[in-house]
């Protein structure tokens, strides 16, 4: 018999026609996460290993995982399969989160600082003896004033503990990190229309706008987005077109990566909407019915942003511009996303702005395919609570910035410099605005050594990173293997609760972040006289727990805190199917999402007692509760009127444009010849600040060269592999070039979360050059073979502070820099920020907040608008 | 006594009440010396030195039985006060024992890199079974910190010291097996390196001269209990080559496919003997 010819083509071909036969074909071989469905078992001793439900929290995209325990320790981290976002899987982050509870740098005893701050000098001391120390500091800050008594968090997941321990104190100077992460992209959607963030149904699209959203590899929501992206582009065959000034692993993935300009993806959303509404392309029911605006209004706004003009301005020519309009608005169910590419900018809510608005006047919202509202569930907080602080802080409410409700925590230093209010007890929680904020140690290292400016600081941490080695004293916290918390993510189209529970005792005397809080108000108000004391009565984190999770309807039913413990997430929607690693019901079918969620009616008990303005708006007690449209009583949009705010009134009475648009970076306008954009960028296997001392991850990528286009890389003679020096109006660093083609010609881009000076031994490879002496794990074949010694350099020092006048989002992308070939003085690791160069930063860019001089200049349109002082309402934002 | 904090013996041990067989004062002696130094150096470990022990170290007698032992401690121990000695060893211990950055004295960081890896639950295990149980002392310990390990092998002593001064010889072996197994398994495989890098680290001479002393110690014990087993802790010296004896020539090629050339330049074979 003849043997068939096979050749590369033939295989193709058969390939191509043979699809439907491949998908019905037996699959044998199944994930086996997927198959044993939360089970494991040891290799030696084939016994079956505990099995705890638990949250990830290596970073916030909160995936439900489960820790498998053998001998009283975590041996493996894998993905619940009974939740319904995750589906059974985790990143790679997610599968090495054991390294932070066993990390032998981790800190599990109260420290007091001895030498000077910073120096490294350390002394254990007993829990009592840190608790009294802080009590006492605490108490005289009481006294002058509670606002004098800061926290700043970071990654927060504690389910209100923190604002409970603020407001016991009676302080308002509660800080977080939003505004070096995504505060634009909130503000910019949130007086839009309620949320401050889209769920894409990926799985179901058939057409994606991604603007500056690296979904494969980091933005929100990760794991649960990789996978429905996936699904989408290979069940589904969606088109995916990806806006990004670097061919991100996603852009690869994508059918076209369009490189633009940094800071200009408003330009060419406007432009889109320009062309949409131009070919009448709209779906103007949806508009007319759901928006504050009509078509025509819009049609009339829009007709400035032409494709010619976006170009210019970006870079896309006006034929992509206008074809992927067309697309877009042609090919129904549509979805965009966004992260930090579009926000991360000096007028990012506007770029935010402007993305939204495409699937918005495309009526492809809360459709199936669509650009959807997120799902989350809340839970009760234990009774009784704290009343809210009488007297607002300066810091955390900054009167120049009273659009960005997410605070703008990166220009803190310089506040406190300028002496706007003075701090006597600074607490940092899970924070590390020393590595993290522009300025890094050049800014934040500086406010934090300044003794006068920050009499006492206490680092709530794990960790000796870059902030907690300035501390004066450490309080050690816990990883979040050994933490209770509750947890929901709009992560998915289905809502859900989940649990954090310790996989085992904490380690050391480690403390988890409510038991600490709880101890120190014990210490303030032993007997309970000062009124402090009553808000702090529970056992411990699983008495916590119960009363959010024992008092959930329809959870409490189910078994409340015990249903969580055993499952780690509630509801269950269905089985995980191991063949699709799809969630299934009762007859194999894969479970169906809610859709549509604002046109859900009101009942007749809702709408007692109700009024309807002439908008239709639907007011009880005070509150929009609804919109009524075509004699019908919708839930709508919860925003202050219920329908999407195509024009946000409130912008206009700052002085902002409250219509779409777009404002160019004024320094990017004048840019000279050899001068380039600076960006920063995630990897897969990092996160921002704390991965670089895990062993499995910091082996995969430990060094960030940055990347330069070929182009450019050729004018300044620059190969891969050689020493740049790159400059900025604040400072300088040296670092290597990766040349590729990968990148637009203007910008240059350096990955984060490498270059560290503290974080323990894997994340600075301090101890590396005394290998034979300190090295240590000879039995641990991971630990044995740490073969690098290239640790990265980190960029913050040279990146100045930026801040929306709007959203209060840093600018991280606007940075102008110089890169040249680095000289004979200069060496790889070199890095210089300057803090009167730093400050001098900040003045610019209040130039720009609603109160600056630089303001009206940057808005003609707004000519009418009658100054700072005609503002009635000081503060706002947000919903 | 830190021994009272950490260890506690809830189940006593039984003799059997056999008559006494020959329980030579001498072994019985030499059984209780061993658990004393066992005990001095888990002090010395298991965390910051108190007043009392300081003071109790720094008597005449205890100078010089430790002086004798080779141990030389520089004026920041023997001339110091009390009170700024207790400051220094206190931050001495914390930059190296519990700090980030430092040497944790902990079996599972020393062999496998993190904490609480698998010595961590086969000594806790081994107590156990041993009837023992973990308690604070003024801090919390893991069960293989180094402080641990040693007073767990102290206690064993002083009960196999107990058994032969009862006549139980069968216990007293047993016990000496467990203690044999428990310094293969555990201690001999670490300790003696460990001892060397914080010989090395240490500031102060205190704990250079006590990591000194557990060296030696570790050393002499495994000699004595004729034990064979590597320290697999990667802080033990490196020996350099050139002070390296060897029964053969070392860059001698394995296999013979290739020697003859530079053996016949040589002018013929050599004896093994003659390349030493
Ligand atoms: S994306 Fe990865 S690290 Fe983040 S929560 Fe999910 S599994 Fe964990």
């Amino acid at each position: 018999m003849e043997m068939p010819k096979v050749t590369r083509r033939t295989f193709l071909k058969v390939s191509a026609g043979s699809g439907a036969a491949v998908a019905a074909a037996p699959r044998l071989l199944h994930a086996m996460e997927a198959d044993l469905g939360g089970k494991d078992f040891g290799p030696v001793t084939m016994a079956e290993r505990k099995a705890i439900p638990i949250n990830c929290h290596v970073c916030n995209i909160q995936d439900g995982a489960i820790a498998y325990v053998e001998n009283d320790r975590v041996v493996k981290l894998e993905g619940n399969p009974e939740h319904v976002s995750t589906r059974g899987r985790l990143c790679a982050k997610g599968n090495a989160g054991m390294w932070y509870s066993y990390d032998p740098d981790r800190i599990m005893f109260p420290m007091k600082r001895v030498g000077a701050r910073g120096e490294g000098k350390w002394k254990r001391i007993t829990w009592d003896e840190a608790l009294t120390e802080l009590a006492r500091k605490l108490d005289a800050a009481l006294k002058e004033d509670p606002n004098t008594i800061m926290l700043k968090y970071g990654r927060q997941r504690t389910g209100g503990v923190i604002d409970r321990f603020m407001h016991t104190l009676g302080t308002a100077t509660l800080l977080n990190h939003t505004s070096v992460c995504e505060s634009s992209k909130k503000v910019g959607m949130e007086p839009t229309w309620g949320p401050d963030i889209e769920t894409p149904d990926f799985a179901n699209a058939k057409y994606v706008l991604n603007f500056g959203s690296n979904i494969l590899e980091a933005a929100y929501f990760h794991n649960p987005l990789s996978q429905r992206i996936t699904e989408g582009r290979v069940d589904n065959h969606m088109k995916i077109v990806t806006f990004d000034v670097r061919l991100s692993n996603t852009a690869g993935f994508s059918d076209e990566w369009i490189p633009v300009h940094p800071g200009t993806d408003g330009a060419v959303a406007l432009a889109m909407g320009h062309v949409i509404l131009r070919e009448n392309l709209q779906d103007s029911e949806f508009i007319n019915t759901w928006t504050n605006v009509t078509v025509d209004e819009l049609k009339a706004h829009y007709k400035q942003y032409t494709p010619e003009w976006a170009e210019k301005i970006s870079g896309v020519p006006a034929a992509s511009i206008e074809r992927i309009a067309i697309e877009f608005a042609s090919t129904k169910p549509a979805t965009l996303f966004t992260y930090r590419g579009p926000a991360k900018h000096l007028y990012g809510s506007y770029n935010e702005k402007a993305c939204m608005m495409l699937p918005i006047m495309t009526g492809n919202i809360e459709t199936r395919g669509g650009y959807c509202l997120p799902r989350g569930m809340g839970w009760p907080q234990p009774q009784p609570q704290p009343p809210k602080p009488a007297h607002g802080s300066y810091l955390a409410d900054h009167p120049d910035y009273p659009l960005a409700a997410h605070k703008v925590s990166h220009l803190v230093p310089f506040w406190i410099a300028d002496g706007k209010q003075k701090i006597n007890v600074y607490i940092s929680y899970q924070d590390n605005p020393v590595y993290t904020n522009p300025g890094a140690m050049a800014v934040w290292g500086k406010l934090f050594k300044d003794e006068k400016l920050i009499p006492y600081y206490v680092s709530m941490s794990p960790f000796m990173g870059e902030e907690t080695a300035l501390a004066d004293l450490i309080l050690p916290d816990c990883p979040y293997l050994e933490r209770w918390e509750p947890e929901s993510m709009p992560n998915s189209l289905w809502p859900w609760v989940g649990i954090r529970q310790p996989v085992h005792k904490s380690l050391g005397e480690s403390r988890e972040n409510r038991i600490m809080m709880r101890d120190i108000i014990w210490k303030l108000d032993p007997d309970g006289k000062r009124g402090m004391k009553k808000f702090w009565n529970f056992k411990d984190g699983e008495d916590y727990m119960r009363h959010h999770f024992d008092n959930i309807p329809g959870l409490k039913e189910a078994g409340g805190l015990d249903f969580m413990k055993k499952h780690g997430v509630w509801p269950i929607y269905g089985k995980l199917d191991p063949k699709s690693g799809k969630v299934v019901d009762k007859t194999g079918r894969e479970i169906k999402a809610e859709y549509g969620l604002f046109k859900k009616e009101l009942s007749a008990a809702d709408m007692a007692g109700t009024t309807v303005d002439g908008h239709g708006t639907i007011m009880k007690n005070g509150a929009a509760i609804g919109v009524r449209r075509n004699g019908r009583n919708y839930v709508g949009f919860p925003t202050g009127n219920r329908v999407i705010n195509v024009r946000i009134d409130q912008w206009a009475e700052y002085g902002f444009n409250p219509m779409p648009t777009f404002k160019r970076i004024p320094w990017h306008e004048t840019m000279k010849e050899d001068e380039l954009i600076m960006t920063t960028f995630k990897l897969n296997v990092h996160k921002q600040s704390r991965t670089a001392a895990v062993k499995w991850l910091a082996e995969i990528a430990h060094s960030n060269p940055m990347w330069i286009n070929q182009a450019t890389a050729n004018k300044i003679g620059v190969k891969t592999g050689d020493l740049v020096r790159v400059e900025s109006k604040v400072g300088y660093l040296v670092t290597k070039a990766y040349v590729t083609e990968g990148i637009h010609p203007k910008t240059v881009a350096i990955p984060t979360g490498f270059g560290h000076w503290e974080y323990g031994r894997l994340a600075t490879l301090k101890l590396k050059e005394k290998k034979a002496e300190y090295s240590h794990g000879q039995d641990d074949a991971d630990l044995n073979n740490v073969w690098w010694d290239d640790k990265g350099v980190h960029p913050n020092n040279i990146i100045p502070a930026v801040a929306d006048p709007i959203g209060g989002s840093q600018g991280w992308y606007d940075t102008v820099v110089k890169v040249t070939k680095a000289g004979p003085t200069d060496k790889y690791g070199d890095t210089q920020g300057d803090w009167e160069k730093h400050y001098a930063a900040y003045k610019e860019t209040l130039r720009y907040a609603y109160t600056g001089d630089l303001h009206r200049k940057m808005h003609p349109e707004m000519a009418s608008w009658a100054g700072p002082a005609s503002v009635k309402h000081k503060t706002g934002g947000g919903h | 006594m830190l021994t009272e904090l950490l260890l506690e013996t809830p189940t006593k041990v039984s003799h059997g009440g056999a008559p006494h067989l020959l329980p030579t004062r001498l072994a019985i002696d030499e059984l209780r010396a061993r658990a004393d130094v066992y005990r001095l150096l888990s002090g010395v470990f298991v965390e910051e030195p108190s007043a009392a022990f300081l003071d109790a170290l720094r008597r005449p007698e205890s100078l010089g039985q430790l002086a004798e032992a080779g141990l030389r401690f520089d004026g920041d121990f023997i001339e110091a006060s009390i009170d700024v000695l207790v400051e220094q060893l206190a931050i001495e211990y914390t930059t190296l024992f519990a700090n980030s950055g430092g040497f944790p004295p902990v079996e599972s960081v020393r062999l496998f890199g993190r904490f609480k890896q698998e010595p961590n639950f086969e000594t806790m295990q081994t107590y156990r079974r041993l009837g023992f149980v973990l308690h604070p002392g003024r801090f919390e310990v893991f069960a293989d910190q180094i402080g641990v390990e040693l007073m767990f092998v102290a206690e064993l002593l002083d009960r196999s010291a107990a058994a032969l001064a009862s006549g139980d010889a069968a216990d007293a072996k047993r016990l000496e097996k467990e203690i044999k197994r428990f310094w293969v398994q555990h201690l001999g495989r670490w300790v003696r390196g460990y001892a060397q890098l914080i010989e090395r680290s240490a500031e102060h001479s205190y704990f250079r001269e006590m990591a000194r002393f557990l060296r030696g110690f570790a050393a002499e014990e495994i000699e004595a209990m004729e034990l064979r087993v590597e320290d697999a802790d990667q802080a033990r010296l490196v020996v350099p080559k050139a002070e390296v004896k060897v029964e053969f020539n070392p860059d001698e090629p394995v296999c013979n496919g290739c020697v003859s050339e530079t053996i016949e330049r040589q002018g013929g074979a050599q004896t093994l003997h003659d390349l030493r």
